[in-house]
């Protein structure tokens, strides 16, 4: 991979001067701060949401909480909504990322191939998405009032299926692939379809990884079109259970359900905070594995445009 | 000309089905709704739908253009995108430089995965770690200046730190994965390029200045021009769910896109003459920019 040559580039450092070892220790000093700075957030919700309520609502957020207590977990899980939440929040990633990877692949692959004379067609039609939007007024009016899509995990998942620059990404890929590979099966009788999901795809396994774990993160975090399209609360996803939670909602009435009356201190910040951590939790949990997919997609993604 | 159209098709008919789906969703989401922008020219009612409502002209575009807020709210978005471009393009160079020069693999390695962490949250969790911070009587910032014996700020009625604070936030999210585009861009140098400088007695002060610098400036170069592409859309997700309907900060905050968006409650068709003039000039700008690239470098231009 070219981006590890950058880490053993050895330069040895001869004579250092006075000022080159200052520069030395502001380097670790600015990437360490940098690296505080980004961690501290995750920190305080992850601590806060372990924090005793009476704490938070008299000391507020704080690194170093004074009483630890399991009770907003306890009151978030005992309630359905945090389960239906995450429910539809893995059907949107799951359906979303299988159908979005296949269409976008199937394109591109069409686009890369050399037999077809209208690629040039092809990758307009594609590339002038990205130039001319269609704008969220005739978005919202196809989406609600000619698919009657509103109130339903559709108008989450279909919006923003076919990625543009994904596309390009995969194009590129199946491009650096001989072609003679293409050929030969064409010779032995194998179909189209068979040269694309049983030859391209296994050897393209690299490329579909990034691009289905961009697309998957970018489902998981899907808020806007869940906001602008779902209002029943059965259909929300964690990330606009958040919202309703920071809003001015009745918590023991969203989170456990109308019939359920105990009545008990209510951990509202608590519950916010727990509810914030259960849905970065599953991307904390893969990302020392995933990482280095990503950092592949943004490299590749930069030096192609 | 048809006809070899129609051969070509049938020739690779099992190709083309593969780019059917799609191509029907393009169709569908992308192109179908362009007709969404007529309203803009139009009174539309819903219980008319598109094609019913009445024709009124340059109507909503006239009354866009005769209240001065459409100044804000260009303003704004021109404004955050360009400070967005500036401190975040300085940023990820320093880091990148940073992590590059350091020798100690470990902590490179661990530094590197904490910065590029934020750029996997959702904006709706990145509101809520910003007013986990930011609030003004629970949060960690007044907090500590409460401490240190200084009135806290009450940040979410104060529009004139949220330049500033959006700022911020977008390098703190961002920072990460521009320093590893970077990175892989560094990685390009030939090492044969320090090697001859460190014989001529250069430091690795004057290593970084005279040779990564020069060297990264066609990727910064694209970088920002891809940027500047973009600069009349506002950045929506961060906007809209960490300041949303909070009116006292619009004067600073609000955008084309927030605008737009809370527009969409009360008239849709002044909405749409406003998102028809952004599109415009996004495509305005964005020919411009790949007319700049062609002339700088041919290889480097989107089309």
């Amino acid at each position: 991979m070219p981006y590890k040559s950058a880490f053993t580039t050895k330069r040895i450092a001869e004579d250092a001067t006075i000022s080159e070892k200052l520069f030395h220790l502001s380097m670790y000093v600015w990437v360490m701060l940098l690296s505080l700075i980004c961690v501290i957030p995750f920190w305080l919700v992850v601590i806060g949401s372990f924090t005793a309520e009476g704490s938070l609502r008299s000391q507020g957020f704080s690194l170093f909480p004074q009483e630890i207590s399991l009770n907003s977990y306890r009151f978030l899980l005992s309630g359905e909504q945090v389960f239906v939440s995450y429910k539809n929040t893995i059907i949107i990633t799951v359906v979303g990322t299988f159908l979005s990877v296949l269409i976008t692949s199937m394109m591109a692959y069409v686009m890369a191939n050399r037999k077809i004379k209208y690629r040039g067609v092809l990758s307009f039609i594609v590339y002038f998405t990205m130039l001319f939007g269609p704008g969220l007024v005739g978005f919202y009016i196809l989406v609600v009032n000619w698919l009657h899509l509103k109130d339903t995990l559709w108008a989450i998942i279909l919006p923003g299926l076919f990625g543009p620059w994904n596309a390009f990404l995969m194009v590129s890929y199946f491009r650096t692939i001989p072609y003679e590979i293409n050929e030969a099966a064409t010779i032995d009788g194998a179909s189209e379809s068979y040269i694309f999901f049983r030859i391209y795809m296994p050897i393209s396994k690299p490329v579909i990884a990034t691009v289905g774990l961009f697309v998957s993160l970018r489902y998981w975090n899907e808020w806007f079109y869940a906001m602008l399209f779902v209002d029943k609360e059965e259909l929300h996803p964690l990330q606009i259970m958040i919202r309703s939670l920071m809003s001015n909602i009745d918590v023991q009435r969203y989170v456990q359900g109308t019939d359920v009356n105990i009545v008990t201190n209510v951990p509202a910040m608590g519950v916010q905070l727990a509810t914030v951590c259960v849905t970065i939790g599953p991307i904390l949990l893969v990302y020392p594995y995933v990482q280095k997919y990503f950092v592949k997609g943004l490299t590749i993604g930069s030096i192609k445009g | 000309m048809l006809t070899r159209s129609i051969q070509e098709i049938r020739r690779n008919i099992h190709l083309y089905l593969l780019a059917l789906p799609a191509l029907i969703y393009l169709i569908v989401f992308a192109y179908v709704p362009m007709f969404g922008h007529l309203i803009a020219f139009k009174n539309f009612r819903p219980t008319e739908g598109l094609w019913g409502s009445e024709w009124v002209g340059f109507k909503h575009f006239y009354f866009f253009f005769l209240n001065d807020y459409w100044i804000t709210v260009t303003w704004n978005t021109l404004y955050l995108n360009f400070l967005n471009i500036f401190f975040g393009t300085i940023f990820a160079i320093i880091t990148a430089v940073f992590l590059n020069e350091i020798r100690f693999v470990l902590f490179k390695k661990i530094s590197q995965s904490f910065i590029f962490l934020p750029f996997f949250l959702s904006w709706v969790v990145v509101a809520y770690m910003v007013f986990a911070l930011l609030s003004t009587r629970d949060g960690l910032i007044n907090n500590v200046l409460t401490q240190l014996g200084t009135d806290g700020v009450s940040w979410y009625a104060s529009p004139q730190y949220w330049p500033a604070i959006i700022t911020t936030i977008q390098v703190w999210k961002g920072v990460g994965a521009g320093a590893i585009i970077y990175l892989a861009a560094m990685s390009g140098i030939s090492g044969e390029y320090y090697e001859s400088a460190r014989i001529d007695g250069a430091n690795r002060l004057k290593q970084i200045w005279f040779i990564t610098l020069p060297l990264l400036r066609p990727t910064v170069i694209m970088l920002t021009l891809l940027a500047v592409g973009g600069i009349f859309y506002g950045d929506f997700g961060l906007i809209y769910s960490i300041v949303g309907e909070n009116a006292l900060l619009f004067p600073t905050t609000d955008v084309i896109d927030t605008y737009v968006y809370r527009g969409l409650r009360s008239n849709f068709s002044s909405s749409a003459a406003i998102v028809l003039w952004q599109s415009c000039m996004g495509l305005i700008c964005i020919c411009t920019v790949n007319w700049m690239t062609r002339k700088l470098d041919k290889d480097s231009s989107l089309w």
